[in-house]
């Protein structure tokens, strides 16, 4: 019996559910996706060819030629210091200019392709092939529009607009699709098709940590007239949560604004939660509580996440000298999430309108909340999980072959615009600490499936 | 004595309410206490005089302190008692000094709030700054007292048989310490506790739009336990100033200011005066023309705010910040475009006020002088980004960018200390390291550029003291960044760094004979 065994939930409840995922995980592989995951581990396996390629990702939507391109990668690899033969070949055909030209193409083809794994499409007409292939197979998506930051009110203004025509287009494209009776409703009622993730950071350019009215006071004014507009639409939105010293002025937006009359009667909406935060239970209380004291037509929604800015988190505080805003160690972030999945069900078994969705690859932390699910007396389709795109694909098709309701958050933007966004992800993915890359040094499903 | 590692004073976590709270409630306070008095102060004696006064730059209505304006006599008797105290002081350890310097470290970090909030209304300077300020000053006073016992050990001399060779440092004398207002609480007590540290003894002179910040650190030194005659403060404006440059008993001065008045400085104190029996020590920090270089390949999502943040901060008023942006012609539409949508979108406000990106410049001359340039500018070049509306009352400046300035405008090279950026475009990074090193100043400078083999290259051909890459090129961490200018930006002296305190001590090798009648004793 491990941490997990807490209130009617024991670590055999746990085993019995994660050995049920992990069986219907995709065995036979197409040998892109392999060849895919190969490169990633080459990549996991060096810190800094890691640093490299990372950097020289970040760096390929600024790159004028193929010259340049090549110019790039040789620089970065050039501070790589033991090289395999790969790296050592690579830069050799730096060295000539017909060399840089072919490098520089094949370095770009291949960035191209690892970014169409994560990436749907460059706008949501164009992942609307993709979006819908997915309801088909048994999943529901949240489409999250990628582009430069926004430091300007014209930025905001333009990332405003993209998002109302997303609404819209993803309102068509899910028109005429065939029923799909959990994904479209829990025990609360009914769940909109249509379901759009917006960044508050995108909305305004006045996100001051110091003045967080500042920020809030300017995005309400877009959020609101994207709510407005979703409302319409019937169509769901939710507000992602980014680095902390934007998530008061985000947590109090998101409260405020469906706090207000106006929204009562919609649309279906949603926040964030980062369990790596330490003071994360705090805003759980919160998010609960305007569950349960704000009349909404439609029950919030709310995300669990690990968290996606723990590098930044850490870095910026040890720079300032302040204690550290997220759990060091992993298993305290891991142990916090079930603690937090555990609170969000259970203010849902208690009647609270409120709907939990549990967003993690770790398939320890998907069996937990499934099995306390359960364990509640909720039906399975009283739990939402999410995965990423490109990440969880293998998760996705195992959560839904399990008659899970599982949504996969899918970035939607071009390839360029959307580097940023990419980098922080291969981050995730080839942290050694990482499920995944546990997963892919073959970790014996009892230990990945062992209480935090 | 062993003290631990050094570590910088970490700056109030604003993002938190809480700390945010204790800030205004400090400033509340404070202003139930205005005017303050800020007397001059030598040896017991207390001035308590008024014919100075210091002003809130954001409500000139508001007088923040009251002070004497000390000349020449305040100088020569600040100078005297100076002397006086000399002889006792230098005779204390390096471990004592250090002692009171920590103890002075200690009472800033109590008083943190009340003096960032002193820095609000006296300087002007918006809260993040003001704290940091504070910071700065306690970090001055923790490095320089672990540098003083550094430099007591001395340093390693080549030994032979028969002899013994030592190498140690000694303190010059009487150090006068003339500063800004820009930063009235950091500078000040970082140029005071280097040379208290070695053994010097000092007279300060603050500027005169920061008379209370001088008295409020004077106190804090003399409480910790600084001996009265081993540190003076003189209030008042240049007279008091060019008379302890001037005076013979002065053997180092610390400087930092502007330009005119550092090379003013530099030929009072190279003229030998009737009884003067040592050549005086200048250290001189004065101003920059700082720029910023964009390659090609930079990340505007970091360069925006990071030009945004070095250009305006503080209204443009730290001897660090960015006037220049040298643009890449292949991004330079873009840079140009979102540079000017940042910067209006600038909060310009009431420094005491969270929110504010831009307060007030320090005082009337100042704001006229800004407008005077940005009226150049406009007049040579197109305006990007500018602002109609300020508040009404204060010396507020509008925040603004002017591209391409005609080449040969005196904008481009002279020091505009206000929120005035020019962007010029470049066909490649040696075009832009040329026009940098076309300039007369060299303090800071920038670059972003993603390209490992450019980063290196600009950092080889840079003259600047501090050059900042994929970052902003102000708020420089003591021990960190160690900071300085060269050229006509100063004498090259980098404050918070290991080097620093060899400005105020004068090497001294002893050298003795061990042997006696052929046998070493």
């Amino acid at each position: 019996m491990g941490g997990g065994a807490t209130a009617g939930v024991t670590q055999d409840d746990v085993l019995a559910v994660g050995r049920a995922i992990h069986a219907a995980l995709p065995t036979g592989r197409g040998p892109r996706h392999a060849l895919d995951d190969r490169a990633m581990d080459f990549a996991a396996a060096d810190a800094e060819l890691r640093a490299a390629l990372f950097r020289f990702v970040d760096v390929v939507p600024a790159c004028h030629s193929l010259d340049d391109l090549a110019r790039h990668l040789t620089g970065f690899l050039g501070e790589v210091g033991d090289r395999p033969p790969a790296i050592a070949a690579a830069m050799r055909l730096g060295a000539t200019r017909a060399g840089r030209t072919a490098l520089g193409a094949a370095s770009a083809a291949g960035v191209k392709h690892m970014a169409h794994r994560f990436i749907v499409g460059a706008s949501v007409p164009d992942a609307t092939g993709v979006l819908r292939e997915l309801w088909h197979r048994g999943v529901a998506s949240s489409v999250d529009l990628l582009g430069e930051a926004t430091v300007t009110a014209q930025e905001a203004d333009r990332y405003a607009r993209r998002c109302r025509e997303a609404l819209q287009a993803l309102a068509d494209a899910h028109r005429d699709l065939p029923p799909r009776p959990h994904l479209e409703a829990d025990g609360l009622g009914a769940l909109p098709r249509a379901n759009l993730s917006v960044k508050v950071s995108a909305l305004t350019p006045l996100l001051r940590p110091e003045a967080p009215e500042l920020g809030q006071r300017d995005a309400a004014v877009r959020l609101r007239d994207l709510l407005r507009t979703a409302r319409e639409l019937g169509a769901h939105l939710h507000i992602d949560m980014e680095s902390f010293d934007s998530r008061e002025a985000i947590a109090e937006l998101v409260i405020d604004l469906l706090g207000e009359p106006e929204f009562a009667d919609g649309p279906s909406a949603g926040v964030v939660l980062q369990a790596y935060l330490r003071d994360s239970p705090e805003l759980c209380d919160r998010f609960i509580g305007c569950a349960r004291d704000v009349p909404r037509r439609h029950p919030l929604v709310v995300r669990l996440v690990k968290g996606a800015y723990w590098d930044h988190e850490v870095v910026e505080a040890r720079q300032h000298g302040w204690s550290v805003p997220v759990f060091e160690v992993k298993a305290e972030s891991d142990r916090n999430f079930e603690a937090l999945a555990r609170r969000l069900l259970e203010a849902r078994a208690a009647g609270v309108a409120l709907r939990p969705a549990i967003a993690s690859h770790n398939l320890r932390s998907v069996a937990y909340a499934v099995a306390v699910t359960r364990a509640l007396g909720l039906s399975d389709d009283d739990l939402e999980l999410q995965v990423l795109r490109g990440l969880g694909d293998d998760l996705q098709d195992a959560l839904a072959a399990c008659g899970l309701r599982v949504r996969t958050y899918c970035p939607v933007g071009d390839l360029v615009a959307g580097m940023a966004y990419l980098v922080r992800r291969l981050l995730e993915n080839t942290s050694n600490e990482g499920f995944l890359s546990a997963q892919h040094e073959g970790t014996a499903l009892e230990e990945l499936l062992a209480a935090p | 004595m062993t003290l631990p590692p050094f570590a910088n004073e970490p700056v109030l976590e604003l993002r938190r309410a809480p700390a945010r709270q204790g800030l205004l409630d400090a400033l509340a306070e404070l202003d139930t206490t205005l005017p303050l008095r800020s007397p001059a102060w030598i040896g017991d004696d207390r001035d308590d005089g008024e014919a100075l006064t210091s002003t809130d730059p954001s409500d000139p209505s508001r007088v923040v302190a009251l002070a004497p304006c000390g000349g020449a006599d305040a100088a020569g008797a600040a100078v005297t008692s100076a002397q006086q105290g000399f002889r006792a002081w230098s005779a204390t350890g390096a471990a004592e000094r250090a002692a009171v310097l920590l103890r002075a470290a200690e009472g800033m970090r109590r008083r943190r709030p009340a003096l960032a909030a002193l820095c609000v209304r006296e300087a002007g300077k918006p809260w993040a700054e003001a704290d940091a300020d504070v910071c700065e000053a306690i970090d001055f006073l923790e490095f320089y007292a672990r540098g003083a016992l550094a430099l007591e050990r001395g340093r390693p001399l080549f030994q032979v048989t028969g002899e013994r060779n030592t190498l140690s440092y000694g303190p010059r004398g009487v150090v006068a310490v003339i500063a800004p207002w820009n930063f009235p609480v950091a500078i000040p007590t970082g140029m005071v506790a280097a040379a208290l540290a070695t053994g010097n003894t000092v007279v300060l002179k603050p500027a005169e739009q920061a008379p209370g910040c001088g008295f409020a650190l004077t106190a804090v030194l003399r409480e910790a336990g600084v001996p009265p005659d081993a540190l003076a403060l003189v209030q008042g404006q240049g007279e008091a100033g060019a008379a302890l440059v001037a005076d013979p008993r002065v053997a180092t001065i610390a400087f930092t200011g502007s330009g005119a008045v550092g090379l003013e400085i530099l030929r009072s104190a190279a003229q030998l005066a009737p009884g003067q029996t040592q050549l005086k020590r200048c250290v001189i920090e004065m101003g920059g023309k700082n720029c910023i270089i964009v390659d090609g390949d930079a990340d505007l999502d970091d360069a925006v705010p990071a030009i945004v943040r070095s250009a305006f901060d503080y209204a443009g008023q730290k001897c660090s910040a960015a006037s220049r942006i040298l643009v890449h012609e292949a991004i330079a539409d873009a840079l140009i475009e979102r540079l000017a949508g940042a910067v209006e979108v600038l909060q310009v406000g009431a420094p005491g006020a969270f929110g504010s990106d831009v307060g007030p410049v320090i005082e009337r001359e100042a704001a006229r002088r800004v407008r005077r340039y940005t009226a150049q500018a406009a007049a040579a070049g197109r305006v990007v980004a500018s602002r109609d509306e300020l508040p009404a009352a204060g010396w507020y400046c509008p925040p603004t960018v002017v591209a391409d300035v005609a080449p040969g405008t005196p904008v481009l090279s002279e020091e505009v200390f206000g929120p005035l950026l020019t962007v010029e475009r470049v066909g490649s990074v040696d075009e832009a390291c040329d026009r940098v090193d076309a300039l007369p100043f060299a303090l800071t400078g920038g670059l972003f550029s993603r390209n490992p083999d450019t980063v290196a290259h600009v950092a080889r051909r840079s003259p600047v003291g501090n050059l900042y890459v994929n970052r902003k090129i102000t708020a420089a961490m003591v021990g960190r960044q160690p900071f300085g200018g060269n050229r006509l930006s100063g004498t090259g002296t980098k404050a918070g760094g290991p080097d620093y305190l060899m400005s105020f001590v004068e090497p001294r090798v002893v050298t003795e004979n061990t042997v006696r009648h052929g046998l070493v004793v």
